[in-house]
């Protein structure tokens, strides 16, 4: 690895404007564990790495019924995996955190490196966005919010502009059920070949839904929002044969490629197998 | 009298290495040393018309940049066919120049700053490729003028004798990949020279006497010029078998440095640069009496072994051993051509052919059995190799314990099972142990099935070179402590410390009076090195026959002072008593002290050497008994595929082994869970995908290596048959925990939705791809 020199604000504006004053060449190192292999094998050069965990504030994890979660982009994934608020109002967060990386990982990755790193496969983004997530970014100029789901822009490049952090993820309070399921050949300690979030809101009993959010990663350049499934399901008694189009339509709207991890047919079909199976396991 | 052999004796190096104590290559520092990096080919096949290496040398930090200007004007390795430094590139791994520096960062840096003018050549990426008419050479230089390295060819008994006899016959092509041993540690070396011209290598080598010679030829210096120190080594698994480039340039590194330098891959560099295990493109035939007795067997295979020839391309005799010895066949064909490719770096890696070659044997078995209508255990157990008998390769068995271990995992296979299937369950004839209820609330995507597979693997040495001997001394010190050195090599596998309970036994000593020595070729006697499951066995009996001659020494003393005759003293816990008067007794240090101090009076020091009876294979018919005793296993797999995902997860393995006698049954259990590890990668999970010769997943996130939590149950069962020559009745183990598990995966597979896998690994997506062939064609 080159030599680079490294600072560790203590304060949210010091940090912002040693980002405005080293614009461009600059990384943001939270736990480190997506950005240094990258420094490591390469990938990314950068003369100065600004460390962001000693900032307060960046940590946060409050709820409320009204205006929902307040999630701060320094929250590890272990403490995704160990939150009550968190098993009582989206447990999903929970279950996916707990099948990334490793005990290890999970103690130093934080949400919003996962993010940031706008990896396609991040396991974060789909139930996020499926939750209704909005992030909030923060710079010298100051602090804008968007949707989780317009945040991504292609394979690691996401929204944030150069001296620019995310400072917070805010969901909304949680309605109907979610669930994300995640195709890997092993547990843990590997990457989703295919990653499928479902959020459904239903109409009384569990057989009719009302809404339903379905969010693919790994299957196009970034988390995708699979509309046309959505409107498949949006309404309608949720039938084997209506699940198994929503699946189907899922399946025909993402643009999966052919990698080392998969083809892109073997993609589509997951896709179809796990919404599928998804759905089934909220109903 | 405690018994020290056949007690669960923790590892003597175990704490060293789970608290960071224990001294790795990565953590030798000696005084001025400096780092070395290699920059490799850019092309897989090339001539290098120019290199510029000034910006490099001129980069602060920078000692000095090396080309093959700075050869030697030897060729090296077991094909003599390779150079530290190429000016003709045959793969992306070539090594084109080298930087010392005084950190690696500055190296890696004058790396980027060579700049190499290249002429592309026509690159060849397969065997059949390599084989055409007219294609191009990869090594011009060689008489042969083709890229077939060698092709093995073995026959016994009569093929065409044997088809007739067959009432069924069965055919499959199978395609096993690239893999490789992906060890905790990568590779690393450190080199120097003092002034006298002599080297001193920190090596993680599993062959220190060797390399000694084979970096002699490298070098052109003569091997009582080098030194080999061995660290603590984090695996190895057949990687450090043979000599490769990377060792030869550290030394002419430290040379031309003048200064110590060290060389260590980087991760990505241990994928690219590092030797994998050869594929191999196979098809076999096999045949069978309507009786269940088997006929014939016919394989034809092709290896890709790379650019350059290492002991790896001898595998293809392990591979046979497997095709003509596994199982009583009568009449067998082989053939293996070894051709050379643009592709990676092939080398030896655990099991060394035969995971290859079971699992094409073993899933032919199986088809066998199916064709027959027999239940797979009970056809395996009805040819399966017997004690005391010669198979017609010539492999001379004694103790064996084949049909015990496939009886075991057979009775072991049941419990808690349950069996769902696809597969033709009505068929009375499947196997015995799967007459289990269909439990309804299973999902219906859920598949569970059970599959066999045996092993037979060299346990007593295996003779490839000349000598498969093992020196030890065992001396004894003033306060009766022991020190056996051994020319074997600890590299994980716990020889030490089975070496250990051997002397500790045999002098009649505790295990904590006891030091291993063994890592350097200044102190240490010859040995050949560790492969072929062999230091048990040699070691062993090279250091219990050192430790005998000590004990002789111990009590022609003793019986002077216990006046009694030598026949009448056992010793143990450290003392020497008189058998039948344990009141005379005294301490081995007082027998050392004594031995010492009087006049006229000599050292303890116990000698052993032990070398095999055994041959070397005839050179042209390839027979003749390699191996002074023949270890046996077999495992049973049960499997649950997800037939929407493809996915198959391992639920249970059950290994039994025929060790002889485990000295140490702990460490038993440790070789078989470690090689069924690796096993379980080889059938599902592990491949370096690789196109034009580049590796596409050169890294630990992308070769998946069953981690921790991937691993099934593994019930691991050992069979006992007291080998005659072994030592305490021991033989190897070190290979066999793998070697069998991708063929009872891919029949549990079969058992499970009634598909043949025929190419590793079995990745859910083959899987799923095979399942959807079926259904179209249903
Ligand atoms: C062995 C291993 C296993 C893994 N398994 C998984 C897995 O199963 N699923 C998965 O999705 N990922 C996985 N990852 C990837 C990684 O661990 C996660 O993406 C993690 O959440 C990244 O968080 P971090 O804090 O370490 O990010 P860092 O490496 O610190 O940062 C990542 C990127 O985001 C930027 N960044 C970080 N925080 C901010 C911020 N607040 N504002 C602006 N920019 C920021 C950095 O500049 C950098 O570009 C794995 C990684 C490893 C090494």
């Amino acid at each position: 690895m080159r030599p680079f020199n490294h600072f560790t604000p203590t304060t949210l504006s010091e940090a912002l404007s040693l980002l405005a004053e080293h614009n461009g060449k600059t990384s943001v190192i939270a736990g480190g564990t997506d950005l240094l292999l990258k420094m490591k094998a390469g990938l990314r050069k950068s003369n100065v790495v600004v460390n962001i965990k000693r900032l307060p504030n960046l940590n946060c994890l409050t709820f409320n019924a009204i205006d929902g979660l307040k999630l701060g982009a320094l929250t590890t994934l272990r403490e995704l995996t160990r939150s009550p608020i968190i098993f009582e109002h989206y447990p999903v967060l929970a279950q996916t955190a707990h099948i990334m990386a490793s005990e290890q990982i999970r103690s130093l990755a934080t949400v919003g490196g996962n993010l940031c790193n706008a990896a396609p496969s991040a396991d974060l983004a789909p139930p996020l966005i499926a939750l209704g997530a909005s992030v909030n970014l923060i710079s010298s100029a100051g602090e804008r919010r968007i949707p989780l789901e317009n945040f991504f822009v292609g394979p690691g490049k996401s929204a944030l502009q150069p001296g620019e952090l995310l400072k917070e993820i805010t969901l909304p309070p949680p309605v109907g059920k979610t669930a994300y399921l995640k195709h890997s050949p092993r547990v843990y300690m590997d990457i989703a070949i295919v990653g499928v979030a479902v959020r459904i809101q239903f109409e009384g009993d569990r057989f009719a839904c009302r809404e339903a959010r379905v969010v693919l990663g790994a299957v196009a350049p970034v988390p995708l929002r699979a509309h046309q499934s959505e409107d498949v399901l949006a309404g309608q008694n949720l039938t084997e044969e209506r699940i198994l189009q929503a699946a189907k339509a899922a399946g025909q709207e993402c643009s999966p490629i052919d990698d080392v991890r998969g083809a892109a047919w073997y993609r589509r079909r997951m896709v179809e197998v796990l919404l599928k199976r998804g759905i089934k396991s909220i109903q | 009298m405690d018994q020290i052999i056949g007690q669960r004796v923790p590892k003597l190096d175990a704490s060293a290495k789970a608290t960071g104590k224990a001294t790795y290559g990565h953590d030798i520092r000696l005084p001025g040393m400096l780092h070395g990096r290699i920059l490799y080919s850019r092309y897989a096949h090339a001539k290098i018309l120019n290199i510029d290496t000034s910006r490099a040398k001129n980069l602060r930090g920078v000692k000095c940049v090396l080309t093959s200007a700075d050869n030697p004007s030897h060729l090296f390795g077991y094909g003599k066919d390779n150079k530290p430094f190429k000016d003709i590139a045959r793969s992306l791994r070539d090594e084109i120049a080298g930087v010392v520096a005084i950190d690696p960062d500055i190296a890696e840096e004058a790396l980027e700053l060579i700049t190499v003018e290249y002429e592309p050549l026509p690159a060849i990426f397969s065997p059949k490729e390599a084989l055409a008419e007219g294609a191009p050479l990869i090594h011009p230089e060689r008489k042969s003028q083709s890229n077939m390295f060698h092709s093995y060819r073995y026959t016994h008994g009569d093929l065409g004798q044997g088809e007739r006899e067959s009432d069924v016959v069965v055919e499959a092509s199978y395609t096993v990949p690239y893999v490789t041993h992906a060890c905790m540690e990568t590779s690393v070396v450190v080199a120097q020279f003092d002034l006298r011209d002599h080297l001193t290598l920190w090596s993680t080598t599993q062959i220190p006497f060797l390399l000694q010679r084979d970096l002699s030829e490298a070098l052109g210096i003569s091997g009582s010029q080098i030194r080999i120190i061995q660290t603590a080594v984090g695996g190895a698994f057949g990687r450090g078998l043979d000599i490769y480039p990377y060792e030869p340039i550290a030394a002419l590194m430290a040379r031309k440095a003048g200064q110590p330098v060290r060389l260590a891959f980087s991760r990505h560099e241990e994928f690219t640069a590092g030797p994998a295990r050869q594929p191999v493109e196979v098809t076999i035939r096999a045949g069978a009496k309507s009786d269940g007795t088997l006929t014939f067997r016919d394989v034809s295979s092709v290896l890709d072994v790379g650019a350059y020839i290492s002991w790896g391309s001898v595998t293809p005799l392990v591979m046979m051993e497997t095709t003509a010895s596994l199982y009583q066949v009568p009449h067998v064909r082989f053939q293996a051509d070894c051709v050379y490719t643009n592709n990676l770096i092939t080398g030896a890696m655990r099991g060394y052919g035969n995971p290859q070659s079971t699992f094409f044997v073993e899933t032919i078995m199986d088809r066998l059995a199916e064709a027959l209508k027999m239940d797979p255990v009970e056809f395996r157990v009805r040819n399966a190799n017997v004690p005391n008998s010669e198979t017609p390769q010539g492999l001379i068995i004694t103790s064996c314990g084949m049909k015990e271990c496939l009886e075991t995992v057979a009775a072991n296979a049941d419990q808690g099972a349950k069996h769902t299937s696809s597969a033709p369950v009505s068929d009375p004839t499947r196997n015995m142990a799967n007459s289990r209820p269909l439990i309804e609330e299973d999902p219906p995507h859920l598949k569970r099935g059970i599959g066999f597979a045996a092993t037979l693997n060299v346990g007593g040495g295996a003779r490839i070179y000349r000598s498969d001997g093992c020196g030890a001394t065992v001396k004894v010190d003033d306060f009766g402590h022991v020190t056996l050195i051994t020319g074997s090599t600890e590299i994980g596998q716990g020889s030490e410390t089975v070496l250990a309970q051997i002397v500790a036994q045999t002098l009649g000593v505790k295990m904590e009076d006891i030091t291993v020595l063994n890592s350097d070729t200044d102190i240490k006697p010859w040995d050949v090195g560790v492969h072929a499951s062999r230091t048990t066995f040699i070691a062993g009996n090279a250091a219990q026959l050192a430790a005998l001659d000590a004990r002789n020494q111990i009590f022609e003393t003793a019986a002077e002072l216990l006046k009694a005759k030598p026949e009448e003293l056992q010793s143990y816990d450290g003392s020497v008593t008189v058998k039948n008067d344990p009141a005379r007794s005294l301490t081995i240090a007082q027998a050392a002290r004594s031995r010492h101090f009087k006049e006229g009076g000599k050292v303890i020091l116990g000698e052993g050497w032990y070398d095999p009876p055994t041959k070397l294979v005839d050179k042209d018919t390839y027979k003749g008994n390699i191996s002074a005793a023949y270890g046996f296993g077999a495992q049973m797999a049960e499997v649950e595929v997800d037939t929407e995902t493809g996915k198959v997860r391992v639920l249970r393995l059950v290994c039994a082994n025929d060790v002889g006698f485990a000295i140490n049954p702990m460490a038993v259990e440790g070789q078989i869970e470690g090689g069924a590890q690796m096993g379980l990668g080889y059938a599902l999970t592990e491949e370096l995908i690789v196109k034009d010769g580049k590796i596409l997943n050169p890294d630990l996130l992308d070769y998946r290596l069953f981690t921790s939590a991937d691993m099934p149950e593994i019930k691991s069962i050992i069979v006992e048959t007291d080998d005659p020559t072994g030592p305490f009745g021991a033989k190897g183990v070190g290979e066999m925990g793998g070697t069998p598990t991708a063929a009872a995966i891919a029949n549990a597979i079969y058992d499970a939705i009634g598909i043949r896998m025929t190419q590793l690994p079995m990745t859910p997506e083959r899987v799923l791809a095979a399942i959807m062939q079926k259904e179209t064609t249903e």
